[in-house]
């Protein structure tokens, strides 16, 4: 039986909720796991409507001339299914992993603060909510010289000035109706969300780490986490600010990016893109984490320079502050940026392939056990390093201005963030699918699923190189029969559907595997890092006590030994030892205080959306409604303790 | 709450970094007046005050010359980073704008 | 935070919460870095309307900063209070930096009004709007500030008054407004001053 011990159950404004299971548990936990398999669902879920976005867009394209989606409808879906992907997909698909690995990694029993966990959680799903609901209540009228205005319809309003946000094209005369706005504040809010989950992580990397894990023995998962939240903390003011200036402009009849009244266009691009860049490594370091995760496990090597791997991590991450300008060169910015941003973009290639480099060494004359998250892992470094040389070569400014706004473009960074990040994150998804469900998933049909997806992959983005080499022009709707560009988007297509197809052996895989799949033990993948020293799937409480780390890799380190050659041997002892480590992490000897649920880290989120309402349809008493549930959710946050006050319970035992 | 940090400094030494920071601020207003006699010397003197009057709150009333180095590198990162970041862009700004 | 258990905490040596107040300010850096780089940036151009350096009122803004310039000191003054665990004093100190504050942000409103009056307003031109927005981002901080010190002072009044533990207490709420008023420190040479 479990020692946790039952609180003394106190008030403050509401009775303080005290659910184990069902939907209540859910919505008041602050418990890192339950937070991250949120995350994860949720995620998921906005990344299949992200994917149906993308293939009404390949229908449309599937055929020159076609009329399947009106212009107006065209614009949307693109819009909606660049800002789906990137801050309503991968990026909490990556807060899924960092919420639930992270404490595991570095050996904790939660995040350093659990109900601002829960905090960037909720607002995450209201930010997602109101943004979606544009569809409902927002309108995009007829721009002055644009398409008509009965073309506008049929799917419901939504924001059409594209992910990127380009003014004056985003202003209200370019986008007249408030779907922009809900564009700019739905990102707003999104935006907390993630920045305050970033102070959350550091600090969490920083004081949480149990005995003698010191930072150079934190897995390299941990490290990328770690490089992301500070690009996250130092990026997403920039963006918040610039995003300000776009609702001002919109409502409030300011003129910062509009140059009638004296504003400047390209500043708004030099702030997006001071935070899109960085965003760009936000979103591909996660995936950087996993593979490094994955490859010396599957190899059975310790991974390949770690030290090497982890600088370059932040060499990136430091960099990546410093290349957001060749975004535009094709915009009016001096001939010095240009050449300065040119050869900061080189230089950036250099860690990334340091990276590539170790993760090779890492394979290089490994057993190799070429399982799902292997092979994922492994596409993972070949679509990435295709994704990163084509990258190479927008550095070269005549070259970038050809390829600017081509289909070239639209096939690199789909090589990076599909074929890098998302690789990556089903890397992570199968390998770490035993450590949280207690299960193996289904080897046939991830298999299926890889092989499906990286031949989808590559149908769908390889022709694009040359579609767009060819003139196909990005962001249009139609093109015409003349161009001959018709055989080539057929098969682009197709192979967007044939990921959709993999990505429902995927789901079906899962949806199987978790009920029905054989149990997969505390060490499926006889694996490295202490997250696999622990029960699956993970105990509520984590560690039944502080684990204490004696070297990277550690847990490799109480099952082998190194012979005279290198060669790992398996310690005498390892059997008993994994079995001694099974029957203590499910039941701890010592005395386990967790930090309680709570209510308010949703009420104070909630509160969020009705303020983003206010300012769009300027209504003051949405206003007071949204201050008001602000107000009762950090006043009863502010009087409420982390832990109650534990009284002895004797009979629990 | 941690343990090894310096003494802060007792309630009269506070009062007279509150006089020096009072009499900084004179000396900008001061300045902006007397624009016409200090010449091109009053811009540069007027960021010099500011940076020091900055270093003073930052260090003494928000005690980070007793902290740990740790949260001094961070502050001070967040500072330099954005220092650079914001200089490109107003070089650039007025590069693009003077051709 | 309870300590029965035996779990280990704070590698680093610097409490937790307070690291990560200290990450916050350090992109709130960020956040008034993009304000200013746009004030500054549209400073040197020229635009319609009437100027801003026909409607400042120096002496008047000058006094301003120096009321918050020494809610600065009051602030510190309650934290040391607190420090040795003095309730009465901290209590005084604490109101007075709320009123401080409040004079300060009245001064503003005062300003706004005034510059209004005499055609300034949002959407005049592009510098102004550059300065309401600075400004009042900073002024909706200081506000927010006021409101921290007020719940602080109310919270001081029950009978076990303040303590230096616990959730958002004093030290962090000394520190976003000697915070706030760095940011003004920087304000007022760039905005008024050159």
């Amino acid at each position: 039986m479990t020692k946790i011990i039952e609180p003394k159950k106190q008030s403050n404004i509401f009775k303080r909720p005290s659910s184990e299971t069902g939907i209540w548990s859910w919505i008041t936990t602050v418990d890192h796991k339950k937070i991250g398999i949120m995350y994860g669902y949720a995620a998921f879920f906005f990344l299949l409507i992200g994917g149906i976005e993308a293939l009404l867009l390949r229908i449309q394209l599937a055929s020159p001339d076609n009329n399947f989606l009106s212009a107006a409808e065209y614009n949307a879906m693109f819009t909606m299914h660049g800002t789906t992907m990137i801050f309503l997909a991968i990026m909490p698909i990556s807060a899924a992993f960092f919420n639930y690995l992270l404490p595991l990694q570095i050996g904790a029993r939660d995040v350093a603060f659990p109900r601002l966990n829960a905090l960037s959680f909720w607002i995450f799903i209201f930010g997602g909510v109101f943004l979606y609901s544009t569809f409902l209540f927002g309108t995009a009228g007829a721009p002055q010289g644009g398409y008509l205005a009965e073309e506008v319809s049929r799917l419901g309003s939504a924001p059409n000035g594209g992910w990127f946000g380009y003014q004056p094209n985003a202003g209200f005369k370019y986008s007249p109706g408030t779907a922009m706005d809900y564009w700019a504040i739905g990102l707003q809010i999104l935006g907390i969300a993630s920045l305050v989950s970033a102070f959350n992580f550091i600090t969490t990397i920083l004081n949480m780490r149990t005995k003698g894990m010191r930072l150079m023995r934190m897995p390299v998962f941990t490290w990328m986490t770690f490089a992301v939240s500070f690009l996250l903390a130092f990026s997403l003011p920039i963006i918040a600010i610039a995003l300000f200036y776009v609702t001002f402009d919109r409502q409030f009849g300011t003129t910062f990016f509009l140059t009638e009244g004296g504003g400047d266009p390209i500043l708004w691009q030099h702030l997006f893109w001071l935070f899109g860049h960085p965003e760009v490594y936000i979103l591909i370091l996660p995936a950087f984490g996993i593979v490094s995760e994955v490859l010396p496990t599957f190899s059975r090597k310790p991974l390949f320079g770690y030290p090497a791997i982890v600088f370059a991590g932040f060499g990136i991450a430091f960099i990546g502050f410093g290349v957001w300008a060749h975004h535009m060169f094709a915009s009016a910015i001096s001939p010095v940026a240009q050449a300065g941003f040119g050869l900061s973009t080189m230089v950036i290639a250099v860690p990334t392939g340091v990276k590539i480099f170790n993760w090779l060494g890492t394979i290089w004359g490994g057993k190799l056990k070429l399982n799902t998250p292997m092979l994922f892992s492994l596409g993972f470094i070949g679509m990435f390093v295709i994704g990163g040389l084509s990258g190479v070569t927008h550095s070269i400014v005549p070259a970038d201005t050809q390829q600017t706004d081509t289909y070239y473009v639209v096939a690199h960074f789909h090589y990076v963030l599909f074929g890098g990040a998302m690789f990556g994150i089903f890397s992570g998804l199968y390998y770490w699918f035993p450590k949280v469900w207690g299960k193996m998933y289904n080897e046939a049909l991830g298999k299926i699923h890889f092989w499906l997806m990286i031949i989808g992959f590559n149908l769908t983005f390889g022709p694009m190189h040359w579609l767009g080499l060819q003139g196909q022009v990005r962001r249009t709707w139609v093109y015409a029969e003349e161009t001959n560009l018709g055989f080539w988007n057929l098969i682009v297509s197709i192979g967007a559907f044939i990921i959709a197809l993999s990505i429902l052996v995927f789901m079906a895989n899962w949806i199987y595997s978790k009920r029905k799949g054989p149990e997969a033990g505390f060490d499926p993948w006889d694996a490295r890092t202490i997250e696999w020293s622990i029960p699956s799937p993970t105990p509520v409480w984590n560690f039944s006590k502080a684990p204490e780390v004696k070297s990277l890799d550690d847990f490799w380190h109480m099952k082998y030994d190194e012979d005279e050659d290198g060669r790992p041997v398996r310690k005498e002892g390892a059997d008993a030892l994994l079995a001694e480590l099974e029957e203590e992490g499910l039941n701890p000897s010592e005395e386990i205080v967790l930090p309680n649920p709570s209510y308010f880290p949703i009420i104070l989120a909630s509160g969020l959306p009705f303020l983003g309402y206010a300012v769009i349809y300027k209504m003051l008493p949405l206003a007071i409604l949204g201050t008001l549930l602000i107000l009762i959710g950090s006043f009863g946050w502010g009087t409420e303790p982390l832990e109650e006050e534990f009284m002895e319970d004797l009979e629990n035992e | 709450m941690s343990v090894d940090h310096k003494p802060h400094p007792k309630p009269a030494q506070y009062v007279q970094i509150a006089l020096v920071l009072g009499v900084l601020t004179a000396i900008e207003v001061a300045l902006y007046y007397t624009e016409d006699f200090v010449g091109v010397f009053t811009d540069p003197l007027l960021i010099i005050l500011a940076v020091g009057k900055f270093v003073i709150v930052v260090g003494w009333f928000m005690h980070l010359r007793f902290e740990n180095s740790l949260i001094n590198k961070f502050f001070t990162g967040g500072m330099i980073l954005a220092l650079i970041l914001f200089a490109i862009v107003m070089f650039e700004r007025a590069a693009a704008n003077f051709i | 935070m309870s300590d029965s258990h035996s779990y280990p905490h704070e590698p680093t040596g610097v409490e937790t919460r307070k690291l990560g107040f200290w990450i916050f300010l350090s992109t709130e850096i960020l956040f008034f870095g993009t304000l200013i780089t746009t004030f500054m940036i549209f400073k040197g151009r020229d635009f319609p309307g009437i100027k801003l350096t026909d409607v400042y009122d120096i002496p008047f803004t000058s006094v301003s900063s120096f009321v918050l310039l020494m809610s600065s000191l009051t602030m510190v003054l309650a934290h040391n209070a607190l420090e040795n665990n003095d309730q009465e004093k901290t209590r005084v100190w604490l109101l007075s930096t709320a009123m401080l504050g409040a004079v300060f942000l009245a001064g503003q409103i005062y300003e706004f009004t005034e510059f209004y009056h005499k055609g300034f307003e949002l959407s005049s031109n592009i510098f102004s709007s550059t300065f309401y927005v600075l400004t009042g981002f900073h002024g909706l901080h200081v506000f927010i500030g006021v409101v921290l010190l007020l719940a602080l002072w109310g919270i001081g009044q029950r009978q076990k008054g303040l303590s230096l533990d616990g959730g958002m207490n004093l030290e962090f709420v000394a520190l976003y407004w000697h915070f706030v008023d760095i940011v003004w420190i920087v304000l007022f040479t760039v905005v008024y001053l050159i």
